[in-house]
């Protein structure tokens, strides 16, 4: 008998995803459609709470789904993502003709990411990640009418496509190199490994890497983020960032961290220079940026890089200070891209300047937009000050025997969050300081309302009390390195 | 009388204000005075409780351990670390405490004349001020640096706030920017600094981290570095050289937050997170070499020094006030910083002397400082201009004013018996001893007695410029709006001349009695010397009446003494009795490229800008053109080729794709020959 456990919540999304077009036959009510996929995304995380409930241990299913602490939180954060996104979608699609195939896509989206977290073999991940770019490339085309959203899927399943390919050419050399895709068979093999022939294995590393690099958005594979993020309907946009964007970190993770940390010495420096050239390279341009959407998106290549530093620190206070960076963030700024879509239903353009005056206009959503971009500027007693106090002190804290180097990881972690802060403050100068051409108020639906009240919720409870959601993030990292590896 | 329990509700001090910025955050509106008395009484009870306290902690009423800390546990982390949010009360909180609730006590009562006409606004002047208050107390309170740095932070928004308040001036709000962008380079350092202790330490709770036990065990290079980057924070928020820049903008703001930023809140959490790290310092300079402590002490001096030459040609009243700021700011670092280097070289009577000078010096400039600022708003206010060109003679129409800024004036300037005299002269007494000790300090001692007389000679050169000599255009129209009885600004003019209501007078006077007695505080301070009662440690010191014979019968007090009788005379003949053409002096080609950098500020303002505008956003430019157009120009340069061959290709704009693919395909070429290179040709080894 197969215990089907361990995919109970995958199970139960797509069985949902499937019905949602389904119901979409009988009734066109946006709202009603919203609401039963909400009842999904409830459900299903009532599945992935009765795992939870009692958890005495890791729980599998065949080879390649593993079900611990680590993968439970990432269920979570995934679903409050779909749940969030899914509450701002409900005005959004209202009027579209496809709304069903709409909700559909984002479920199924989701179900790929819970497969991502819980994989413990390279093709599964793999599968996970595709099941999601599949659903997304069709979400970003959504607004099929809309030149901008078109032109954005088009380029994103392009780039995308390339990117599944290189990963897919990684995977087949390293299975064919090490005989195995899963992870810890995979670390196995390496460690006995000697130095003959590493560099079949760096190549296969590196060609996975690009796939992966390609979801966090990682320099230099960044450059679709900008063009889609601002092309997609908004909502997905948020989806992108806060969704499929940390599902490519659980996958960096997992790769790194489980299955080659046996030759860590190899890739640390590499990842690291990976890590502070992104995080540069995202706040740099950002600085620039007219675009509300791009200037978020190139926030979102700068906070990736943030995350990206627990690979070469590898530790699992690192891992634990990076999930919390990955919980915080997807509060943050995915309340960011929600304002923005919210304003767009009210007809408030998507530059920066659009937003002069909005004070006045919508006192609500200019106090929450101004505290998460203080919140992702890193100032406390926000819930982004807390997270990188802790991504940033795992360095120093992994400094010693021959790592002393680590310590400029965090320094250019604190100047780059120094460097962010300039554009940060602009918009909220625009919103709070600048006079607007109109002071008439906006009128606003309920439900996005709701959803930026949730995330502004999130980001202060998180900000002021950080020490239950570190803690579980503690118990996840701790988990990860014991079970999977 | 039994302190402890009252300390065990010193939480309520940072609350009181806090809950005032939510009720008038949120009901505001509904008062008729916009929660203008709602903050009066919240932060006056903060203020109440918070002198009680202080006299509890003054008057030895404190645990036998020398401080009261109370605690609860905040963020546990996995390995046993714990951060906590905590209350921890010694001397050195008791005299912050003193100081941030009273002036801001009275800061807040002036406002509610001072900002009479603000209508609507006031509300978010309220909510703001009480917020700035709250979190200062907060920060004077906390038990542990992360706590410290939280409520630091909070300072610095507030601070933004409120100084870019009247925003529709283009110039306050890039004033408010620059102060916040500014003085986060220093929080940059301080966080760097912060991680470095905490990795040290395990813990950044006081109690933990000066223990003599925990101290001697880390390795004491890298305390160094983390108290010199923490340091870094203090030169930032105390603008300090080469962070001085944001302060003069700064003065944008209501002329009320300028009395409470300079005065009691946000510039003196610098020099308050210095004394607070002092027994580290000391620790540090005693086992490592004192290098951190004589760096403080030259950022001191030299910004003291500094900050002096660009108020005495200044032509704008409050940024003669905001240099002077800096001045005597950089006057409190030498202190701490001599204090600190004598104490780690074993001189444990004058080190203590030093460090209580500077925190003396703290106290006494909150004062004057206040009062300073409180009257130049009055008379900025009369006659609507900052220029002092413009003013002259204003002493006919603003008498009580004229004598209290003369009062404050005084006293800055280091005349016995105001208070800026004692604590100067202590200060100045230790650094001449230390100079005996190392060269440097000598060095500093002459800085130190040039800024007196440049101080002496500038705040008298304001005072004339004002109140004295004849009018200038902008008291001719105050002349005429006072002899015309009824025109339409009659009601202005009597609010600020000699009809200023009594909620702005009393505050000055109040502000001005202290600027006369508080340095008195030097010899009678609860019962014992002011050195006696606040410095932490060591009790053997002189009384009153030694104090007093040790400063009198010591000939370099009558120097700093001589040399502020200097600048005032200086001052007197230049601008009271115009026997010194002064517009001759700058105009001689020898002295006027001098002139003009003074008031350039030495190009430090140019250079700010360069550095953001140019160089940081152009770097930025450069990016994202090549991210944008550089690479798509290449692609759609050969696209363009193609379009001419078919038409079709105008219609898929296939360029930005294929561009990006090929750098999808070049990055990981890239990233292989990195790694390459890294591990091979390079051969770097990472294995433990």
């Amino acid at each position: 008998m197969v215990d089907y456990t361990a995919i109970t919540p995958e199970i139960v999304l797509a069985l949902f995803a499937l019905a949602v077009p389904a119901l979409g036959m009988v009734m066109r009510s946006s709202k009603v459609l919203a609401a039963f996929s909400l009842v999904g995304v409830a459900l299903t995380g009532l599945s992935v709470w009765m795992i939870t409930d009692g958890y005495s241990g890791p729980v599998a299913f065949q080879d390649f789904v593993v079900v611990e602490e680590f993968s439970l939180l990432f269920m979570y954060i995934f679903l409050a993502v779909a749940f969030y996104v899914i509450l701002a979608s409900a005005v959004y699609v209202k009027d579209d003709k496809h709304k069903p195939e709409y909700y559909s896509l984002i479920l199924m989206a989701t179900v790929g990411m819970l497969f991502v977290a819980s994989a413990s073999d390279l093709f599964a991940l793999f599968v996970g990640i595709e099941l999601t770019s599949m659903s997304s490339y069709a979400l970003v085309a959504f607004k099929k009418k809309d030149v901008k959203s078109a032109e954005a899927a088009t380029k994103y399943l392009i780039i995308g496509g390339l990117s599944s390919g290189f990963s897919l050419f990684g995977i087949s050399l390293m299975y064919g190199f090490t005989g195995t895709t899963s992870f810890s068979g995979i670390n196995d093999y390496l460690s006995t490994l000697g130095a003959e022939n590493i560099e079949m294995v760096w190549l296969a590393m590196i060609m996975i890497v690009v796939g992966f690099g390609f979801k966090i958005s990682m320099v230099p594979f960044h450059m679709w983020a900008p063009d889609v993020y601002e092309g997609a309907p908004t909502p997905i946009t948020a989806m992108l960032a806060a969704g499929s964007k940390k599902m490519g970190f659980v996958a960096m993770f997992k790769f790194f961290l489980i299955g080659l940390i046996a030759i860590k010495a190899d890739w640390q420096l590499l990842m690291a220079v990976m890590a502070v050239v992104t995080m540069t390279a995202g706040n740099l341009i950002a600085l620039n940026q007219t675009s509300m959407k791009r200037m978020l998106a190139y926030s979102s290549i700068a906070q990736a890089g943030y995350i990206l530093m627990v690979i070469p620190v590898a530790t699992d206070y690192a891992l634990a200070g990076g999930l919390f960076q990955i919980l915080t963030h997807a509060f943050m700024k995915g309340g960011a891209f929600i304002i923005v879509a919210t304003l767009a239903v009210a007809a408030v353009g998507d530059k920066i300047s659009d937003y002069k005056g909005l004070a006045k206009r919508t006192p609500f959503l200019a106090i929450a937009m101004t505290l998460f971009m203080l919140s992702l500027a890193g100032i406390p007693p926000l819930a982004g000050f807390a997270s990188k106090f802790f991504l940033f002190s795992a360095p120093i804290e992994a400094m010693g025997g021959g790592n002393d180097w680590l310590m400029w990881l965090a320094v250019a972690g604190i100047l780059n969050s120094a460097l962010s802060l300039f554009y940060y403050v602009r918009v909220i100068k625009y919103m709070l300081v600048e006079k607007g051409e109109t002071e008439e108020k906006l009128k606003l639906p309920m439900s996005m309302m709701a959803a930026v009240a949730i995330c502004l919720v999130a980001v202060i409870v998180m900000g002021v009390y950080p020490e239950p959601f570190y803690q579980a993030c503690l118990d996840a990292a701790k988990s990860f390195f014991t079970f999977l590896a | 009388m039994d302190f402890t329990s009252l300390y065990e509700v010193a939480w309520l001090v940072p609350l009181l204000p806090l809950i005032s910025f939510l009720i008038v955050g949120f009901f505001g509106k509904r008062f008729k005075d916009k929660g203008g008395m709602v903050a009066i009484g919240l932060v006056g009870a903060a203020m109440v409780l918070s002198l009680i306290i202080a006299y509890g902690a003054l008057t030895g009423n404190l645990p036998s351990e020398g401080y009261f800390e109370t605690s609860i546990e905040w963020v546990v982390l996995g390995s046993g670390f714990a951060f906590e949010l905590g209350i921890y009360i010694d001397t050195l909180t008791a005299v912050m405490l003193i100081v941030v609730s009273f002036v801001a006590t009275l800061v807040v009562i002036y406002s509610i004349g001072y900002m009479h006409e603000e209508g609507e606004r006031r509300r978010r002047y309220f909510t703001e001020i009480s917020l700035f208050v709250g979190v200062m107390l907060g920060l004077v309170l906390a038990n542990n640096f992360l706590e410290l740095f939280i409520f630091w932070e909070l300072v610095g928004l507030c601070s933004y706030l409120l100084i870019g308040f009247w925003f529709e001036r283009p110039s306050a709000a890039s004033a408010a920017k620059k102060a916040f962008l500014v003085t986060r380079i220093g929080d940059v350092m301080f966080m760097i600094g912060l991680i470095i202790v905490f990795n040290l330490f395990g813990s950044l709770t006081y109690t933990d981290v000066f223990n003599e036990v925990a101290m001697a065990n880390v390795d004491q290079t890298w305390l160094m570095w983390g108290l010199f980057f923490m340091f870094g924070g203090a030169i930032g928020k105390s603008a300090q050289f080469p962070l001085h820049d944001w302060l003069p903008d700064a003065m944008e703001g209501p002329t009320t937050v300028s009395a409470l930023i300079h005065a009691a809140t946000m510039v003196k959490a610098g020099v308050y997170l210095v004394a607070r790290m002092f027994p580290l310092l000391v620790f540090n300079g005693a086992v490592n070499g004192p290098n951190v402590l004589i760096f403080i002490a030259c950022i001191g001096g030299v910004t003291a020094f500094i900050a002096a030459t660009m108020a005495l040609n200044s032509p704008n009243i409050k940024r003669v006030l905001a240099y002077s700021t800096i001045s005597q700011l950089g006057y409190m670092f030498l202190a701490l910083g001599t204090g600190g280097y004598l104490l780690s070289q074993g001189e444990i009577e004058s080190g203590g002397l030093g460090y209580s000078a500077g925190m003396f010096h703290l106290m006494n400039h909150a004062f004057f400082k206040a009062l300073l600022f409180l009257s130049a708003g009055a008379v900025i206010h009369l006659v609507a201009t900052e220029e002092m060109r413009k003013m002259g003679g204003l002493r006919k129409y603003m008498p009580i004013t004229s004598l209290v800024m003369l009062i404050g004036a005084l006293s800055i300037a280091g005349i016995p018996p105001f208070s800026g005299f004692w604590s100067k002269d202590e200060i100045l007494a230790s650094v001449f001893e230390a100079g005996s000790m190392n060269g440097v300090f000598m060095l500093l001692y002459v800085l130190g007695i040039a800024t007196a007389f440049m101080t002496a000679f500038y705040m008298f050169r304001m005072w004339f410029m004002t109140f004295t000599g004849p009018e200038g255009e902008a008291t001719k129209t105050v002349a005429e709006r006072s002899s015309h009885g009824h025109d339409a600004h009659e009601h202005k003019k009597g609010r600020f001349s000699e009809h200023t209501p009594k909620v702005m007078t009393v505050p000055l006077i109040l502000l001005a009695v202290l600027a006369i007695f508080s340095g008195m505080a030097a010899l009678f301070f609860f019962g014992d010397t002011f050195y006696g009662v606040v410095y932490f440690d060591e009790p053997n010191h002189e009384t009153a009446l030694e104090l007093l014979e040790s400063i009198f019968t010591h000939a370099l007090t009558y120097l700093s003494i001589l040399v502020a009788v200097a600048g005032i005379l200086l001052a007197y003949f230049a601008y009271y009795k115009n026997k010194i053409d002064v517009k001759a002096i700058a105009n001689k080609p020898a002295v006027k490229p001098l002139y003009d950098m003074l008031l350039a500020r030495y190009g430090f303002t140019k250079g700010y800008n360069w550095i953001g505008e140019k160089a940081v956003y152009g770097f930025s430019l450069v990016l994202d053109k090549f991210d944008r157009f550089i690479i798509d120009g290449l692609i759609n340069g050969i696209g363009k080729v193609c379009m001419k061959t078919g038409k079709g290709l105008r219609k898929v704009q296939t360029g930005f794709v294929q561009t990006y693919a090929g750098v999808v395909v070049g990055g990981a070429v890239v990233m292989m020959l990195l790694m390459y290179l890294l591990m091979t040709v390079l051969g770097v080894d990472l294995s433990p």
